[in-house]
């Protein structure tokens, strides 16, 4: 039997420090005169069980690879519960019940955006800015996030980042996983402060009256970690045009790989940057899948000039970076552009981003496969290496790579399959294409289905039975899958 | 024989590198020959008026009992790189007069000496030398041999003579057929295993050995001449990915030459694939007929052979060849292997330690001589010398010169290459290419 006390330890410990968090909306709260203390008892039950959880690891041997897998996967649960107490606590009927109120923690720190909220703005100042704050601290993951701030967890720390880093490698931006974990927080805070910067200029300057500061804040934390997460009812839908391109533009940097970010704006190597095959593949994906989807909107008559092109571009890039804003309610558009709003959800952002779902480089790289395999059945004998940026990827990578994507197609068939098969019984009525939807924005972290589960509209309507089994998917997303399945192997539990 | 050019020369390894330096200078120069196995050792002694000393190399002990004091060149070239650099590094601090050259298959060593942080004078690859003989004879049509002289601007050029050569030059006296490419000279017949000076009566037949000296142009319009309809070869096939085939790969497709290699041992094949995204790589033995017929290997416009064994090197030539390859170059590494090949049908064979020993011989001749060609193993070379200004020939018209065994085919003078015609004098200090037979080297550089 595996010993888990030193892994219950440490995740106690991440808890600890992360429920420190709250202290934020705290502020906010007292600040706004709303309530404060479902902050604060939220955070200290969390602390008290962290300390419990610690206590128990107290004297355990140190974690090793395998106990690696469960610290990330029990630590994104406890996060998420620590999410879902504020709105337990504050006993708002629209989330009181505990399987909506840990659907919607879930949704935040696994940077979905599906909510089962129906009348966002009733909530309170302080606990809107939670769920943005929430998305926030998700985005570039709470264990990067601990090992860039705390120095007690670097043991072992390599193979906790890899877990719960997006993609199928870390990028090598410094040998020292504590210096990589705080370059990508640096440039993630860096890219918040200026969105939300930009955004606010706009809303002192009458760019955009609906722009507040609260707006610009709260949009910005959730446009960098491709949450999706908004206060406003209808999502980005009343802002101006301008700030419209403007979370275009971060949304499709934060799709992209961090460290390539890094290279780009920090060191200054534009050269590099502009010829990594990922970046173009994905660059080009956008473009072209929003070039169609504006020709599409404009021959239908439903836009026209510059919106056809922003409309498509916005849900385009919000679909593929797997934001989930939605600055229209598209659910009416026709089943071809429809078609091209899942299909991107399934594509998603870059390796090394805040987006989820299946990433560029998988697709690149299996297509690269595909071309092998072809050319290999007209020359049996040839050896051929397959190249990324020039750099031969190992076989066994190419095989995680394809076991990654057949789980994630497993998943999402079974998904699909459980809530068309709760649909059936008792949950709300849906067609095959909303329960497909459904699951490839949950599985994939993306925020908004089809149907009543549209960008305007909320998953309240879905039982409890489908809400649990997306909260799974959000979480199975989140940390691709392998971690948590691996959990579930015989042989792990087997010494 | 010639006290005022002979050099005491210390040779550091007796395997086929060894004895080939050692038999291209035993005459002229003082040679000690250092080996642990006095099995090699012994056939050299018998052969040679060398000194022989059975001691290891790498011990600085040993090479100064063996006197490497008195040493002015001294040769490391056993086929390990470690015990070279070391042996290289021992005599420098006891001899530091004496230069120093190294054999060595390490690309880093030789980068390292590039940079000049390697404490010797020059570094030889056997594979770097060997993969660049193989790609200068593709780079010419009906090649056998060639070289390149003066910073490539004169080339040494060995041709078969073959039926399919241009009518127009074959059984006509030279004299009568205008087609001779202009900026060059025919400076040797090899013909049943001698050597012809071609005059202007002589004839040219099918199964000549042509030698011919001149622009890297003329070299190229010479070979248009003898085998016509052969363009620039664009697709080589390479048989063995070892470290010489690795090499021969890796140059032909700087060159923008399309490769294909294969090799049978699949770690090898991947690391190669790995390492040379131009060349297409097959893990095949290059043994199996339906292999070679679905990759039209057939069609390739010439084929290297460099796997490790002769005999595998001659059969897979001569499958290739039932196949339909039309151009054949093998490695050889048994000298006597060199016959064979060339009796069933190999157009070129190359000896690795041949060519490295051509290399390493250069450093042992007089100082004014910058650089030695080996043709026909080592029966004729071709030399690049300076001339003295004491030498008879200074001054002459070259149709003055009196002819004994060597002819002049360019010179190089103030930097440029000069094509000589009757007219021309040769004067001191100009740089001259000529070609002779082995024995007469020492005349050569005597009399120039």
């Amino acid at each position: 039997m595996v010993d888990l006390r030193g892994a219950f330890g440490l995740v106690g410990t991440l808890t600890k420090y992360l429920s420190v968090a709250v202290l934020f909306p705290t502020a906010l709260a007292i600040g706004y005169h709303e309530p404060f203390w479902p902050f604060l008892a939220a955070g200290a039950i969390m602390v008290l069980a962290g300390l419990g959880l610690e206590r128990l690891g107290r004297g355990a041997p140190p974690i090793g690879f395998r106990e690696g897998f469960f610290v990330v996967s029990v630590t994104w649960l406890s996060a998420a519960l620590l999410g879902a107490l504020p709105y337990l606590l504050s006993g708002n009927p629209q989330i009181d019940r505990p399987v909506d109120a840990y659907f919607e923690a879930m949704s935040g720190f696994t940077t979905t955006g599906s909510s089962v909220l129906t009348d966002i703005p009733a909530l309170d100042q302080s606990m809107l800015m939670w769920r943005q704050f929430t998305q926030w601290l998700g985005g570039m993951g709470i264990i990067v996030l601990a090992l860039a701030v705390l120095p007690r967890l670097r043991v072992g720390g390599r193979q906790l980042l890899e877990s719960e880093m997006p993609g199928p490698e870390v990028d090598d931006l410094a040998d020292r996983i504590r210096s990589t974990a705080q370059r990508l927080w640096l440039l993630y805070v860096a890219l918040t402060a200026a969105q939300a910067l930009i955004l606010a200029i706009f809303g002192w300057t009458g760019i955009d009256d609906r722009m507040d500061p609260f707006n610009a804040l709260a949009h910005a934390f959730t446009t960098l970690p491709t949450g999706g997460f908004s206060p406003e009812a209808r999502s980005v839908e009343p802002f101006s045009a301008a700030s419209q391109w403007v979370i275009i533009v971060f949304m499709t940097l934060a799709g992209m790989n961090f460290a390539l970010l890094y290279r780009l704006f920090v060191r200054r190597r534009a050269r590099a940057a502009a010829r990594d095959e990922e970046a173009r593949l994905y660059l080009a994906i956008l473009a072209s899948m929003s070039v169609l989807l504006a020709v599409e909107l404009w021959r239908e008559g439903i836009h026209t000039g510059e919106a056809a092109f922003r409309q498509a571009t916005f849900q385009v890039v919000s679909m593929m970076t797997t934001t989930g804003y939605g600055s229209t309610d598209y659910i009416v558009w026709p089943a071809i552009a429809l078609m091209i709003l899942v299909g991107v959800m399934l594509v998603g952002g870059s390796a090394g981003s805040t987006g989820g779902a299946i990433k560029v480089v998988r697709h690149l790289l299996i297509g690269k496969m595909l071309r092998r395999e072809l050319r290999q059945t007209l020359h049996p004998e040839a050896v051929m290496p397959i190249r990324l940026n020039g750099a031969v990827v190992d076989e066994r990578t190419l095989r995680a790579i394809t076991a990654f994507v057949l789980l994630y197609i497993g998943l999402f068939a079974a998904g699909a399959g459980l809530i068309a098969l709760d649909a059936a019984f008792e949950g709300p009525p849906l067609t095959a294409f909303d329960a497909i939807a459904a699951t490839a924005t949950t599985l994939g972290n993306v925020g908004p289905g089809l149907g009543f589960a549209g960008p305007m509209g909320s998953f309240e309507p879905f039982s409890d039975f489908s809400t649990i089994v997306m909260i799974a998917l959000m979480w199975l997303g989140r940390l691709e899958i392998i971690p948590i399945v691996v959990l579930l192997t015989r042989g792990y539990w087997r010494v | 024989m010639y006290p005022a050019a002979a050099v005491k020369i210390f040779v550091i390894g007796a395997g086929q590198v060894g004895s080939t330096i050692v038999e291209a200078l035993h005459g002229e120069h003082n040679i000690t020959v250092i080996d642990l196995d006095s099995g090699r050792l012994t056939p050299l002694a018998y052969r040679y008026d060398v000194a022989t000393v059975e001691a290891n190399g790498a011990s600085r002990r040993s090479l100064a009992d063996a006197g490497v004091r008195e040493a002015d060149l001294v040769i490391a070239c056993t086929s390990r790189d470690e015990a070279n650099l070391v042996a290289a590094t021992f005599a420098r601090i006891e001899a530091p007069r004496a230069t120093t050259v190294i054999r060595t298959s390490n690309v880093e060593y030789i980068e390292l000496w590039r940079e000049g942080r390697l404490d010797v004078d020059f570094v030889v690859s056997s594979e770097i030398e060997t993969a660049h003989a193989i790609t200068r004879v593709i780079g010419v049509p009906a090649a056998v041999q060639t070289d390149v002289f003066a910073d490539g601007q004169v080339q040494m050029v060995e041709y078969d003579v073959s039926e399919h050569s241009n009518p127009d030059v074959l059984g006509k006296p030279l004299r009568e057929c205008g087609l001779v490419p202009r900026d060059s000279r025919l400076v040797g017949i090899i013909r049943d295993d001698s050597m012809t000076i071609p005059r202007g009566n002589t004839v040219i037949t099918a199964g000549d050995r042509l030698v011919v000296v001149g622009s890297p142009e003329a070299a190229q319009a010479w070979g248009q001449l003898l085998a016509p309809g052969e363009g620039a070869v664009e697709d080589v096939v390479v048989f063995g990915g070892g470290k010489v085939g690795l090499a021969i790969a890796r140059q032909l497709v700087e060159k923008h030459i399309g490769v294909r290699l294969i090799e049978p041992n699949r770690d090898r094949a991947r690391r190669i694939a790995e390492e040379l995204p131009g060349a297409r790589v097959y893990q095949a033995t290059g043994l199996d007929p339906d292999f070679l017929e679905r990759e039209r290997i057939g069609q390739t416009q010439a084929a290297v052979f460099a796997m490790r064994e002769d005999a595998m090197n001659h059969y897979a030539a001569t499958l290739a060849r039932v196949h339909g390859v039309d151009f054949t170059i093998a490695i050889v590494h048994d000298p006597i292997a060199r016959e064979v090949y060339e009796h069933s049908g190999v157009d070129v064979s190359v000896n690795p330690r041949q060519v490295t020993a051509e290399e390493i011989v250069r450093f042992a001749h007089d100082p004014r001589t910058q650089q030695v060609a080996m043709l026909e193993g080592d029966r004729f070379e071709v030399l690049d010398i300076t001339t003295s200004p004491s030498s008879e020939y200074v001054g002459l018209r070259f149709r003055e010169m009196p002819i004994r065994g060597a002819v002049i085919g360019a010179i190089v003078r103030d930097g440029a290459p000069v094509f000589p015609h009757s007219d021309d004098i040769l004067q001191a200090g100009d740089r001259v290419i000529v070609f002779t037979e082995s024995s007469r080297v020492a005349d050569v550089e005597r009399v120039l």
